[in-house]
């Protein structure tokens, strides 16, 4: 894509924009949510977009290896650890 | 010619074809209209748009292959069932073609099915949940070659993307993560035991199967499909490697849910599982990508382990690498059908007991094998 001071709407930048808006959006999801587990929702949206991220700059094997672990074991983690302390879910009437 | 070159052939005749007409238009319409008409044509004839959407047209291609797959998957499922049973199966609904048809009528009815939300149910992951399985099972099915000119994952000279085995692997590890949301998000006990359940023998059992896919790679040198499979040209990795192909084999049967480690939805203690909520075309997605994902399964197993396309070159590579992902999947419906289900101690007992270090004596194994320069 053209370097230096000039910005140019190609595919590359688009899709560079709307990973990054998905990044900082499902990034500030994660504070912003009411319900812990929709906070851990946008943590794992986060790790996906900065994986895609990743893919962009060509690393690839940091991406798989970003999803991997974070998507498939850390968010299943702090669910785990979300799910088995104790709260009421059976009555969700609070909102 | 691979599928990336007829796909951009098709492509471009296709844009070149609506170009003709688009330009016409923007010439016989009056003032500025013809200079933004010239734009879209240009940009619809650019490179970059040339590329996207020959992507999407390969990704439409295997993924219709693939659901294909999946239809004569559930159709080898009901008959083995039947015959392992004594009865017929699907029968009446393609009488002249062994009820094959039994599983569109299905779906139809699934389809016409009223979708409904619990009331009590979390709306964001009820909904969200699906979506995220459903998209991370068919995300397995981009990274697999039928052969070296069949297959999703090329780019535009035609070679294939670096570390499409580990891809697969890790789309195959987003899954846990969907269902323990869709078991806490449907607000009933019974989903999230079952969630629970799934989320930890998912986990458990993907050490083993990364430590065994961890030996191939090994081997190999290298994390492409088509290398692994390159390497095997001589001798099949299940043969040096055969305790690895059978852990590789049980613990993507745990991955699938299939019935010896089908306690996630052990219907006989938890209703149906973390699906119980989901009714109509929903469930019928999850029933669907379940197969889904036993067909990613056995491609996975043939090409990491049986020589992926290789065999007599009577028939095409494609047709060989699909009779033996069938093959693999009619073993795991014989296993299905002939073992009865494990208890949930006895399943983790069987993964950090048994399998891992049967996984690391593999490994010690493959490299082995590789220090001594065999491979």
């Amino acid at each position: 894509m053209a370097g230096g001071e000039e910005v140019t709407l190609d595919w590359e930048m688009f899709v560079f924009l709307f990973l990054s808006a998905a990044t900082l959006l499902s990034a500030i999801y994660v504070i912003r949510a009411r319900e812990i587990v929709h906070s851990v929702v946008g943590l794992a949206t986060c790790f996906i977009a900065i994986a895609a991220l990743y893919i962009m700059l060509s690393a690839e094997f940091v991406a798989i290896v970003q999803i991997l672990v974070y998507v498939g074991a850390v968010v299943v983690v702090i669910l785990f650890g979300i799910m088995l302390t104790r709260r009421e879910i059976m009555e969700s009437e609070k909102r | 010619m691979n599928l990336f070159e007829f796909c951009y052939g098709i492509i471009h005749w296709l844009v070149d074809l609506v170009n003709h007409l688009w330009y016409w238009l923007g010439d016989v319409l009056p003032w500025w209209f013809g200079d933004f008409f010239d734009a879209v044509g240009d940009f619809a004839a650019s490179q970059g748009h040339l590329s996207v959407m020959t992507i999407f047209l390969e990704v439409v291609i295997v993924v219709i292959i693939a659901l294909i797959n999946v239809l004569n998957f559930i159709w080898i499922f009901r008959k083995f069932m039947g015959r392992m049973f004594d009865f017929y199966g699907p029968y009446y609904v393609g009488y002249g073609i062994g009820g094959w048809l039994q599983n569109l009528a299905d779906g139809i009815k699934l389809f016409v099915k009223e979708i409904i939300v619990p009331a009590k149910a979390d709306k964001m992951g009820y909904l969200l949940a699906p979506i995220i399985y459903i998209g991370s099972s068919i995300l397995i099915l981009a990274t697999i070659p039928f052969s070296e000119n069949f297959g999703v994952s090329t780019n535009e000279s035609g070679t294939y993307v670096p570390a499409g085995a580990l891809f697969a692997l890790a789309a195959f590890a987003i899954a846990p993560f969907s269902i323990l949301l869709a078991g806490w998000a449907s607000n009933n006990k019974y989903t999230l035991i079952g969630g629970m359940r799934s989320a930890a023998q998912m986990m458990s059992y993907e050490i083993p199967l990364l430590m065994t896919v961890a030996s191939v790679f090994l081997l190999a040198g290298s994390f492409g499909f088509v290398d692994i499979v390159d390497a095997q040209h001589d001798i099949w990795f299940a043969i040096p490697l055969f305790i690895g192909f059978l852990i590789f084999l049980v613990c993507l049967a745990a991955e699938v849910e299939i019935i010896p480690f089908d306690l996630p939805e052990a219907e006989a203690e938890l209703v149906e599982g973390w699906t119980t909520e989901y009714g109509g075309m929903r469930f019928g997605l999850f029933y669907f990508t379940t197969t889904i994902r036993s067909y990613a399964g056995g491609a996975l197993a043939t090409a990491l382990f049986l020589g992926g396309w290789h065999g007599p070159a009577l028939i095409p590579d494609e047709i060989w690498f699909l009779i033996k992902a069938y093959i693999v999947y009619t073993v795991f419906q014989w296993m299905t059908w002939s073992l009865p289900r494990v208890r949930v101690d006895q399943m983790l007992g069987i993964g950090w007991k048994r399998l891992l270090p049967l996984a690391v004596i593999n490994l010690m194994i493959a490299v082995a094998l590789k220090s001594m320069g065999w491979f």
